[in-house]
Formats: structure tokens, C-alpha cells, sequence
């Protein structure tokens, strides 16, 4: 509790420290940040890197820079795993950085990693989820984001404990399917869920499918799901997957009771809404916090940073609610400021000192996460708080935990397509 | 020709592109914008042939596989700068429009675009077999240096089979944008399985790349419903491979054929 104390006014400190410094930065820090910027993966990429793009404005205007000096990025395109590996190390090698952040996908954080470990560069990951990212022994990675274990899990808390009574039923008697596309995203979090869904809660599992991401037809997966009738449909999808199942099982009148989903892609992803309108209203999606979520529920800190966001978002896009991209890079490059600003130095064997000291409580930082990362690098799946959000006419709502909002979830169970209205 | 166009997949999103904007900016049904889209796409294919292929058709296969895969990325990034990565969705009236054929449920676009490709395939068949330029575009694959002595500008029937090509491709991407989003590397989720019925029916055989076209889809779907979907690949390249040693030039195609593009 003292440790979380002093953390929480550590926190404050900085704050104060840092209004005062915005105008005396001296001289420039250059981070390096790898994000697919071209090819199949650039809408997040994209989406990430103007989330780190704000948060470097806002912590270089308002928050004292990184260790009293101006933040700079200097930016790799890596659309593919080759080019994420060679962008790390001509980041490292050409433009000198010690420290490089990104790449959204778990199909890029591992070869972007391997390339930093080689070059003796940390390697700060924001988004990718895949579990297998933090257990190679590498000392220069760590991880913000919950990896896809810790979605397993909060999706089969959210099955368990607020859908089933909804559905009136009890967790053992509820029939779960699983569809998922088969890259280490998809599996990771579907086995996680597989396998706290059978021994903790003895659900029932009624199908299992994988698919590649950019298939063109999904109706074999959906007709499986008509013969195998389950009550809920656990889904992870990349992209434009989700709007082809959610489009063709309109088709083939697939009705389940509900959809639930994890993480800033596919369902998560605001281009769902975009490209279903009203058609969207029904799935759920594991995220950051989204419309409705109550910001002055976080502590205090976590309120000022949250609010300095999402100003600065509404300046730059015209909207103050974030998408998912936006708050995973800016949360995960608001956590480094804080590390950076603790350690006072990049030098690998003393940021990861400082990294393993921090314990900060939840509700501290952006999103409402808090810190206590673990020795793999793995931020734990406790403190980075996560919400499952709901497509209500057109946008993500924040709907669980009810504490952190009012809205409500709807459309439990979905029924037929013709009345989510 | 004999040149394997890589960057084909993009000028179907390009077409998907055009009946996108066409629909939210004009709201013109894609149906209605095909028409317009023959003349556009038939200009933006002799175009492109005039810029970028006429220097490249007569020099080596590499050549040409780079100077199209260069311009597959080109046309990619172009539309990522112009558009953004964004899905788009071409929502109609009718877009969750049903048809049910025997119990079999299919998307109306679907359905059409289906009864539209076959018509169209039908039309190129005849347009080769039995009008002049179908005439001199065969006679030229056969052998360009006898069709230039005979007084054919091959050149020009170089142009006008990129741009048939080009006008079949794009009115084929107006025809797929109800169906699925459009964005700019949509091109690549079709290109690969187009060549492959190509290739599997016999390169230069019409009517083996229809008839190939549809036993990779049954091959696709069957495959999916019964082993599982993540076999689905697996399988059709599988049947693909078989027939290949069996047949190297494929189901319905001769060896050589594809030189003397019969």
C-alpha cells in the first residue's frame, strides 16, 4: 500500500514538475516508432501513429518533454514482418535510437523485437497482444497492452458473470462458439477463453473454427455455426473479417444471442460502424474505454492525462472519442514518459530497473491502467483495466464495468436482425 | 500478349473504388455506374498501356514482372494516400437482399454479379471468336511478325487486349463493391485465386479458366464446410499442384498453347 502511495504521488510530482518544465525543454529525444504504414495493416497503423503524435505534442507542450528534452519520433513504415525487422535496426543503426515503440500487430512485434534485442535497443510494445511476445527471455522487451491471455480472460469474465445471468442462464449451461482467424492473435486469445471457459466455468463448447483473415467468403463457418446452434459466439477478427461475418450472417440468418469479441480490430475497430451503420447494433468488443466511459472515475491522475488527451484529440480530429489505436499508442507513450522520466536514462540495465520498480495502482494513467509489470515485461492483466464496449447505433459504447459508465448494454439477447433497431 | 499481369488486382479495386464513390457521391446504383465504367476503364487500360506497358512488351518476362508488380504497388499506395485504409461499403437498398435457390441462401449482388460474369465471359468468347478485332488480336498471339506482314498495326491490338482486359477487370471490381469493402489492397484477397483457375484451366483456354474457376470454388467451399476452413487453401492449391503434374498445361490447355494463345 505504501508502494502505491508513494507511486500515486510520484505521479502527482510529475504532473506539477512538468507544467512547470513545458517551456525549458533542452535539447531533443529521438524515439523510434515502427507502425505498418502501407499494405493490409495501415488503417491501425495509421490510427496508432496519430495517437503517438498527439501524446508526443501534448507531453512536449504541457508535460515537460521526456527527462527535461523535446520528444521527437522518427518513424519506420513495417507493413511486413521482414520490413518490421529491418526498420528496427536501421532505426537503432542509421538514426541512433535506444528506445523503439509500436507495431500494433503480433504478426510485426516479434520480428520488430528480435531486430531490436540484436541491435541492444529496448523494444517498448504498445498493442500487439500475441502471448508469446514476452516469453523468449528477451531482457529489452516489455509490453503495456494485456497480451491475449489476459482478453481470454476478461471475455469469459464478461460471458460468465454479465451475459449469462442476462441470458438467464448459468455459465455451465451456456453453449459457446469460438471462430477466430488463425494468426497468433486470434489463437492466443481463443485459447485463453477456451480454456477458462471449460475449467472455470464449465461452458459448453459447441464449435471451433479458424480462418485466414482475408478470406472472401465465410458462409462454410457460418452454416457450421447454424447446425451447431450456440448461445454465444466468441469472435476475433482482424478486419474486414468482421464485416464480411457480420454481413453474411445477416445473409444466412445466423442468430445467436450475443457476439463478444477483443481488442481495436475487427469488431473493435471503428470501421466496423462505418461500413454497417445501424446494421452494426449488437456485437461486443473488449477495449479501451469508449463513449459514455466516466472519466472521473479514474484517480486523479489518470483524470487530468485522460482529459489533456482527449482534448487534444478533438483539436487535431474534430472528435474527443478516441479510437482504440489512438489510446493503446498514446497510453503506452504516456507510460514511457513516466518510466523515462523515473529512470532519467535509456541505458537498458537502469530503465529496466525503473520499469520493474514502478506500482502504480489502477485508474492512474491513460485508460485508466495502472503499472506493475512482471519479469517477462508483461504489464499484468490486473492492472491494465480493460471495458467491453457495445456498437449501439453506430458507435462504441462503453458498457462494463458498469462503475466506470451509465450506458447499458442492449440487445441482450440479439434476437432477430430486423429489430436491433 | 504473353505478359502476366501482377497489378491486375488492383484495377479491380480501382473499379470497386469507382462504384464506391460513384454511389456516395452521386448515389448512382453500381449497376448503373457499370455502364460508365466500360468506356473509363477500356480509356484508363489503353492509357496504361501506352505508358507503361508499350516500352516493356517486347523485352524479357522479368521485365515485365516487375514493371507490374511495381505498378500493383503503386496503384495500392495511391489509393492508401487518396482514400485512406479505411473500409468502405457500398450499402444499397437491396444490399441484404436474399435469393434462395433450393435452400441455398445467396446475396443478391452476389446472384447478379454471378449471372453478369457469365454473360460477359460469354460476349469476350464471341468478341474472340467471331468479330475482326477478336480476328487480329488471335492472329497476332499466334504470330505478330506474320500478322505485321499481313498489315496488322500490333501494336495497336497489343493496346486493345490490355484494354480489354482492363475493362473486363474493372467492370468485374463495380461488380464485387456491394459484395465486399473496398480498400486498397482488397485486390490481393482475389488476384492469387484468379490466377490459379487461370493456370488450372490452361493459360489461353476461356473456357477452362470458367469451368477451373468454378471446381476451385467448390473445391473452396466443400472443403471448408466438411475439414474446416483453414484447409481450405491448402486444398484447392493441393488439387491445383496434382493437376499440374499431371497435366502441365493444365485441364483444357495444350502444351505451348499459352504462346500461341489459343
Amino acid at each position: 500500500m505504501k508502494k502505491l502511495i508513494a507511486a500515486g504521488a510520484g505521479l502527482a510530482l510529475a504532473f506539477t514538475v512538468a507544467l512547470a518544465q513545458a517551456q525549458q525543454l533542452k535539447g531533443e529525444y529521438k524515439l523510434g516508432v515502427l507502425e505498418p504504414l502501407t499494405g493490409n495493416l495501415a488503417v491501425q497503423g495509421k490510427l496508432h501513429l496519430e495517437g503517438y503524435e498527439i501524446m508526443r505534442d501534448l507531453i512536449n507542450t504541457r508535460f515537460g518533454g521526456v527527462m527535461g528534452r523535446k520528444l521527437v519520433l522518427v518513424i519506420g513504415d513495417a507493413p511486413d514482418p521482414t520490413a518490421a525487422a529491418s526498420e528496427a535496426t536501421r532505426l537503432a543503426t542509421r538514426e541512433g535510437v535506444k528506445i523503439i515503440t509500436g507495431t500494433f500487430s503480433s504478426i510485426l512485434c516479434g520480428a520488430a523485437s528480435e531486430a531490436a534485442a540484436r541491435q541492444n535497443v529496448i523494444y517498448w510494445e504498445t498493442s500487439c497482444v500475441d502471448p508469446r511476445f514476452t516469453r523468449r527471455g528477451l531482457k529489452n522487451v516489455f509490453r503495456t497492452e494485456i497480451d491475449g491471455i489476459g482478453f481470454g480472460w476478461y471475455n469469459i469474465e464478461f460471458i460468465a458473470k454479465y451475459l449469462a445471468p442476462r441470458l438467464g442462464k448459468k455459465p455451465s449451461e451456456l453453449r459457446i462458439a469460438y471462430i477466430a482467424e488463425d494468426s497468433s492473435y486470434g489463437q492466443g486469445v481463443t485459447e485463453a477463453a477456451r480454456e477458462r471457459a471449460k475449467k472455470e466455468f464449465g461452458m459448453q463448447e459447441v464449435a471451433l473454427e479458424y480462418y485466414t483473415y482475408t478470406t472472401n467468403d465465410l458462409t462454410p463457418v457460418i452454416l457450421k455455426l447454424k447446425n451447431a446452434q450456440p448461445d454465444v459466439l466468441h469472435h476475433i477478427a482482424r478486419d474486414q473479417d468482421a464485416i464480411l461475418f457480420w454481413r453474411q450472417a445477416r445473409e444466412q440468418n445466423l442468430e445467436v444471442k450475443a457476439v463478444v469479441h477483443a481488442g481495436a480490430t475487427g469488431y473493435g475497430n471503428p470501421g466496423f460502424g462505418k461500413a454497417l451503420g445501424d446494421e452494426s447494433n449488437g456485437p461486443f468488443a473488449l477495449s479501451e474505454p469508449g463513449v459514455g466511459f466516466l472519466i472521473d472515475k479514474l484517480r486523479p491522475d489518470g483524470q487530468k492525462i485522460e482529459h489533456a488527451f482527449r482534448e487534444a484529440l478533438k483539436t487535431k480530429t474534430g472528435s474527443d472519442v478516441p479510437a482504440g489505436g489512438h489510446q493503446l499508442a498514446a497510453g503506452g507513450l504516456w507510460l514511457l514518459k513516466v518510466v523515462l522520466d523515473a529512470a532519467k536514462t535509456d541505458e537498458l540495465e537502469k530503465f529496466r530497473a525503473a520499469v520493474m520498480k514502478m506500482d502504480v495502482p489502477t485508474g492512474s494513467l491513460m485508460n485508466g491502467w495502472g503499472v506493475k509489470f512482471d519479469e517477462t515485461g508483461q504489464n499484468s492483466n490486473e492492472r491494465v483495466q480493460h471495458y467491453m464496449l457495445q456498437w449501439q447505433n453506430g458507435q462504441l459504447v462503453t458498457i462494463w464495468p458498469e462503475e466506470f459508465t451509465k450506458n447499458r448494454a442492449k440487445w441482450v439477447p440479439l434476437g432477430p436482425w430486423n429489430q436491433r433497431k | 500478349m504473353r505478359v502476366v499481369n501482377f497489378a491486375h488486382g488492383e484495377f479491380l479495386m480501382l473499379g470497386m473504388y469507382a462504384a464506391f464513390w460513384a454511389f456516395t457521391l452521386l448515389h448512382a446504383d453500381p449497376y448503373l455506374t457499370l455502364l460508365v465504367a466500360l468506356p473509363l476503364f477500356f480509356a484508363v487500360g489503353w492509357g496504361s498501356y501506352a505508358l507503361i506497358m508499350r516500352p516493356i512488351v517486347h523485352t524479357s518476362h522479368n521485365v515485365q514482372v516487375f514493371t507490374t508488380v511495381g505498378l500493383s504497388i503503386v496503384l495500392q499506395n495511391l489509393a492508401l494516400v487518396l482514400w485512406s485504409g479505411e473500409a468502405r461499403f457500398v450499402r444499397t437498398s437491396y444490399y441484404a437482399s436474399v435469393v434462395n435457390i433450393g435452400g441455398a441462401v445467396l446475396n443478391l449482388a452476389q446472384a447478379v454479379a454471378f449471372v453478369l460474369a457469365a454473360l460477359a465471359t460469354i460476349a469476350l468468347f464471341a468478341f474472340m471468336r467471331w468479330s475482326y478485332a477478336g480476328k487480329l488480336m488471335r492472329a497476332t498471339a499466334q504470330d505478330r511478325a506474320a500478322a505485321a506482314l499481313m498489315g496488322i498495326n500490333t501494336d495497336r491490338i497489343y493496346a486493345l487486349t490490355w484494354a480489354v482486359g482492363i475493362v473486363c477487370v474493372g467492370a468485374a471490381g463495380v461488380l464485387l463493391a456491394p459484395i465486399y469493402p473496398v480498400y486498397p489492397t482488397v485486390g490481393l484477397q482475389f488476384v492469387l485465386i484468379a490466377y490459379i483457375a487461370v493456370v488450372l484451366g490452361g493459360l489461353g483456354n476461356m473456357v477452362g479458366a470458367l469451368i477451373a474457376a468454378l471446381i476451385v470454388a467448390a473445391v473452396e467451399v466443400i472443403g471448408s464446410y466438411t475439414i474446416g476452413t483453414g484447409w481450405k487453401e491448402v486444398l484447392y492449391l493441393l488439387l491445383f499442384i496434382a493437376i499440374l503434374v499431371v497435366r502441365p498445361a493444365g485441364l483444357f490447355g495444350e502444351r505451348g498453347a499459352e504462346a500461341l494463345g489459343m
